[in-house]
């Protein structure tokens, strides 16, 4: 018994100061067919069939924990010689980031329309396209823009050579064209380009980019208008922005208004983008005419609705500090990249 | 428009302070700012200048010696007009002026200053001023200088929409004021006398003139005017230039309506004629320059020669001098689309025609004519003579019926009917009720922009106020069209979406180019703009092309030489109308990239880098590349090719020419793809799932010589028939092209994988050989290609 015993004390002791090369030598001189243990059991044969059972089982709870012994060691041994090796792997992590993956990005104007159009989707807006070749009678006749009307003025018209053609001045054309092409109820947006015929500047481009919105149903009100448009303006701007609609005129709406934000850079208190009034003129709407329902032989008696228009270059340029309109057409890599 | 806030109190009595009254009448619809005036200074008094000084140091500049009273200041002045005994307005030491600008004790060229005497510029009071501001010699000293000035006058701006013509004069804008405050305006009265019709005019074309009415007035004094007329025009910023004409002009200012005063000795032949234009006919105007008429233009003329551009601008030779005494005054109505036409022909705007444009009232038109003779008659003396008055169409009141239920129905909430009439009657309206619930009003002259039931219910919106309205933010009652929303195509925004994924910068450009620019890129255009901005603006682009390239050179010369951009925008060319992709990419393919020198990897894009690209980002694999039988002329001819989807060409692409590129050193690769036609004619296919086979694939990689004259597709096409046999190669790629001396100078080599997979076992060697070995059968027999050794 005592023999056991002090051989697997010995065995452990020595288990315990094995390296990677000896441990495999302890257990060939403990449990190999010639060790110390294998030994003990070739002696028990002459041993009673009860003496046999009892050492028996001593002797394989011995070999069991030495086994265990031996790999658990082993495991340490390994595990120290790895964390050794990834300890000598440390690399310079400081210049993993001067390899970024080149990335692409959207313009910001179609990043801008983008994000408006998925407000109005959420809304319950279709999403619709118009061309930028139109006829006057779309772009201003049927809009109640009759011809030598001073609301020509304020929307100086391209022409095309050999042609009665213009270039769309405002995205109001494709209402009339969807109203022609589809019955009410109508719930649309209508993003696209136009054209003004003045000079470019800082603030103004002779190409720019509107969404056109248009609301046609059989109980579509001005308190609607003031809905839709405040969720609007509340989920691009945030909750807490105060807006405002103040009576304005367009020929193809009556009443018609226009829609100011206060000034989210200076709260409403007043500074240079603002000119010292503290509120942003942001859109104009108003209820559809009943000539232009007329002009799409809708009956005016029966269908109301409500149209809306806004610049996008305007919001982009107040959402992210631009000064000058030119920098959105320039398409430097410099600034692409910055959105 | 200017208008003053004094001016505005004479007519309608109102508390409103002017920054109050600019809010009131903007959110009425006129969007009205303060530009001078009012009191906005703090610590300015009265005093006296005692004594006057040359500076010493300036010869500009004197040292006075002021007083206010009690105290001597000595004060440094730049103006020319100060002189001893004046009493003026003193800004002391901490006094404010506009601006928050704080006088401070100075020294002005080694003199010490206690101040600032002010003129009425620094003051605020009026936008522009010669020299200090000089008050009446007895004003009280050490005064506040608002506790002395009576009537501090406010100009306020405003803007005026186009429907609001009746809004530019201070009645006007009295009337909205009165409308909003429920008071009602005072209006100066008008004698008026009756007159036998003279005779004396003729409207020949009626069509263009409605009213027109004409008096003499004999004898008068043409003189400069009095103060009040002089100062009040001033405030509104027209210059005086005599009596007569002032009085025209004030009346403009206070009623609206235009009116013009002739010399009556230049009219020759007693006859005042409302007529068209000879084409032959020329007039030399006010403004000095001769204007050649053309026939659609109204004129106003007596029997031999024109008289004055009707509306617009009178001639030069009938106009009012220091000799005349004989008069002849015109108010009329004109048609206000051919007055803009034709102030647009000649490029003129005058007050008047800014008027006439917007459309003038035919009782406004009597109103203001007997308002000029009352006061040309009492300041420039004189007498009437004679008076016609031809109407020459009818001139009616307007009548609109409005229904109660219909203002709730466009608004959105109710306004009970006692109300509305209010509003309407303010307005200047006379309303009536016949039927219950329906008011019937009658519309003013001057309201020309009330046509219709809806614009009397804007009326009632605008005075009621905008912010009375109610927010409904409740979706049941909003419109469900009852369609599946869509946000902008699902193809256009996968396809983008796939290009930023890769590294794609998007771009915007102009819709314009220049002739000389497609011209270089060996395009045409289809439209040209008649009235362009600029030259390099002249024609609509035919092809994004031509802006890609210009960001492409332009970003370049910033020294970049990784190209990766994309537009998505309207093409205009000979199928008219359309939207297309536009792909350009040139240089290195990755910038730079870690150890990218030791392990190679920097391509720089070429045609099958490209091809790539586009494969990557087309919606699915039923497009297909195809020779490119009419490639645009701006493609390298040997490196270009179509883009199909179903037997279609929706696309090209291909290296653009050297020619085009020469200042560049790498390939630029440029693709163009029809997108409107992806986006209708394409149609996404719900791909059913596919059971991932349960056995696992052989892998084969096979490398193949052939002659360069075969063409790739025709192997691609052996090897898709071998795997339509329902035999066990199921799938193959394309890994590797390779070309070298060793080969053969008219050969290639393409190395494939392929893939063998059966169904229901795990394949041995002996199946996949035998397999493989049917392929290169094949491939020998029909295209002479051999297995590379």
């Amino acid at each position: 018994m005592n023999k056991i015993d002090s051989i697997l004390k010995e065995a452990l002791d020595k288990i315990k100061t094995a390296e990677l090369d000896t441990i495999e030598n302890v257990k060939v001189e403990y449990l190999g067919k010639k060790g110390k243990i294998t030994e003990i059991l070739k002696t028990i044969s002459s041993l009673s069939i009860e003496e046999k059972k009892q050492i028996g089982s001593e002797i394989n709870t011995v070999k069991n924990t030495l086994n265990e012994a031996i790999d658990s060691k082993k495991k340490e041994i390994t595990n120290k010689l790895l964390e050794e090796k990834m300890q000598n792997e440390k690399i310079d992590i400081s210049s993993a980031f001067s390899f970024a993956f080149p990335k692409g990005h959207y313009h910001i104007i179609n990043q801008t329309i983008e994000e408006m159009s998925n407000i109005f989707v959420s809304l319950g807006f279709d999403v619709a396209q118009g061309r930028e070749i139109e006829t006057d009678w779309y772009n201003f006749e049927a809009l109640n823009i009759p011809k030598d009307h001073p609301a020509r003025d304020t929307q100086d018209t391209f022409y095309l050579e050999n042609s009665s053609n213009l270039l769309r001045t405002h995205t109001s054309p494709a209402q009339i064209h969807i109203m022609e092409e589809s019955k009410p109820p109508i719930k649309v947006i209508i993003p696209g380009r136009v054209y003004r015929n003045e000079a470019t500047d800082a603030s103004h481009s002779a190409i720019f980019h509107q969404i056109e919105g248009l609301v046609v149903g059989e109980k579509v009100t001005f308190a609607e208008l003031k809905g839709t448009l405040s969720l609007f303006i509340h989920r691009l701007f945030g909750q807490e922005v105060d807006l405002r609609f103040r009576p304005s005129h367009f020929q193809f709406t009556e009443p018609s208004a226009e829609v100011d934000i206060k000034c989210v850079l200076c709260g409403g208190k007043g500074c240079r983008v603002c000119k010292g009034t503290g509120w942003l003129e942001m859109l104009g709407c108003g209820m559809v005419h009943p000539n232009v329902f007329k002009s799409v032989k809708y009956d005016p008696e029966k269908y109301t609705g409500y149209a809306f228009g806004l610049g996008v270059e305007r919001f982009a340029m107040f959402k992210y500090g631009i000064d000058d309109m030119r920098v959105l057409y320039e398409n430097d890599l410099r600034v692409l990249r910055q959105f | 428009m200017k208008i003053s806030y004094n001016w505005l109190k004479d007519i309608v009595d109102f508390d409103l302070l002017p920054q109050d009254l600019c809010h009131t009448l903007t959110f009425l619809g006129v969007e009205t700012s303060v530009v001078s005036g009012g009191i906005k200074w703090e610590g300015i008094i009265t005093a006296k200048v005692l004594e006057k000084q040359k500076h010493p140091n300036a010869d500009k500049l004197s040292i006075c010696k002021v007083n206010d009273g009690e105290k001597d200041y000595e004060i440094v002045c730049g103006a020319q007009n100060v002189e001893a005994g004046q009493t003026i307005a003193l800004a002391t030491i901490g006094a404010v002026l506009p601006g928050d600008f704080i006088i401070k004790p100075t020294k002005i060229r080694g003199v010490d200053s206690e101040g600032m005497i002010c003129s009425e510029q620094e003051l605020g009071l009026k936008e522009e001023s010669d020299g200090i501001m000089v008050l009446d010699e007895k004003t009280p000293l050490g005064k506040k200088l608002e506790d002395v000035l009576q009537d501090i006058d406010t100009i306020l701006e405003i803007e005026v929409t186009t429907n609001r013509g009746d809004c530019l004069s201070h009645w006007g804008i009295a009337r909205e004021i009165s409308a909003k405050l429920q008071k009602i305006p005072n209006l100066p009265q008008i004698k008026t006398a009756k007159f036998a019709d003279s005779n004396i005019i003729e409207i020949k074309d009626k069509d263009l003139c409605t009213r027109y009415i004409g008096c003499q007035i004999k004898g008068v004094k043409i003189a400069p005017s009095p103060k009040w007329i002089v100062d009040k025009l001033e405030s509104c910023g027209i210059k005086s230039i005599n009596n007569v004409v002032d009085i025209t002009n004030y009346i403009l200012l206070e009623l609206g309506h235009p009116l013009h005063a002739f010399d009556a000795s230049t009219i020759s032949g007693g006859k005042i004629i409302v007529r068209r234009a000879n084409p032959t006919e020329k007039i030399t105007a006010l403004d000095g320059k001769i204007h050649e008429l053309t026939e659609n233009m109204l004129l106003i003329s007596d029997a031999s020669k024109p008289l004055a551009i009707a509306g617009i601008i009178g001639g030069e030779f009938s106009s009012i001098t220091e000799a005349t005494t004989d008069i002849f005054l015109e108010s009329a109505v004109f048609n206000p689309g051919n007055i803009r036409k034709t102030a647009r022909t000649l490029n003129i705007s005058t007050d008047a025609s800014y008027r006439y444009e917007r459309g003038t009232s035919w009782e406004v038109a009597e109103m203001a004519s007997w308002r000029a003779i009352n006061l040309i008659v009492e300041i420039a003396g004189g007498r009437l003579e004679l008076r016609e008055d031809i109407n020459s169409s009818d001139n009616k009141k307007v009548f609109i019926q409005l229904r109660v239920e219909r203002v709730a129905k466009i608004l959105g909430y109710e306004i009970d009917e006692k109300t509305i009439a209010n509003i309407l009657r303010f307005l200047g309206m006379e309303i009536t009720t016949k039927v219950e619930k329906v008011l019937t009003a009658e519309v003013p002259s001057y309201r020309n922009d009330i046509k219709e039931e809806i614009d009397l219910i804007e009326e009632i919106a605008r005075v009621n106020g905008y912010e009375n309205i109610p927010v409904i933010k409740d979706s049941n009652s909003f419109v469900n069209t009852g369609k599946q929303n869509t946000n902008s195509s699902k193809v256009i925004k996968n396809i983008s979406n796939s290009l930023v994924g890769l590294g794609f910068c998007e771009v915007m450009n102009y819709s314009f180019s220049e002739i000389k620019d497609l011209d270089k890129l060996y395009l045409n255009y289809s439209y040209k703009i008649a009235n362009p901005i600029s030259k390099e603006n002249e024609v609509l682009r035919p092809s994004l092309l031509v802006g890609l390239m210009k960001n492409f050179v332009f970003n370049i010369g910033q020294a970049t030489n990784d190209i990766k951009f994309f537009e998505i925008g309207r093409v205009f060319d000979d199928k008219g109308e359309r939207k297309v992709l536009g792909i350009l990419m040139s240089g290195p393919i990755w910038q730079t990239w870690w150890k990218w020198e030791e392990n190679k990897i920097n391509p720089i894009f070429d045609f099958y880098f490209a091809g790539g690209v586009i494969s990557s980002i087309l919606p699915s694999n039923e497009f297909t590349i195809s020779e490119n039988r009419s490639p645009q002329k701006y493609y390298h001819p040997g490196k270009t090719a179509a883009i199909v989807y179903r037997g279609k060409v929706v696309g090209q692409f291909g290296v653009l020419r050297p020619d085009i590129t020469s200042d560049v050193q790498n390939d630029v690769v440029y693709a163009e793809i029809d997108i409107e036609d992806i986006e209708n004619n394409y149609q996404s296919k719900i791909h059913p799932y596919e059971h991932i086979a349960k056995f696992p694939s052989v892998k084969r990689d096979i490398s193949v010589v052939s002659d360069k004259k075969i063409k790739f597709d025709k192997i691609e096409k052996v090897i898709k028939q071998i795997m339509k046999t329902g035999g066990i190669l199921k799938e193959f790629n394309l890994f590797s092209v390779y070309e070298s001396e060793k080969l053969g100078l008219d050969k290639i080599s393409y190395s494939f994988r392929l893939f063998y997979r059966h169904n229901d076992k795990t394949l041995n060697d002996i199946e996949v050989n035998t397999d493989m070995q049917l392929l290169l059968d094949k491939l020998n027999k029909d295209l002479d290609i051999k297995l590379r050794s």
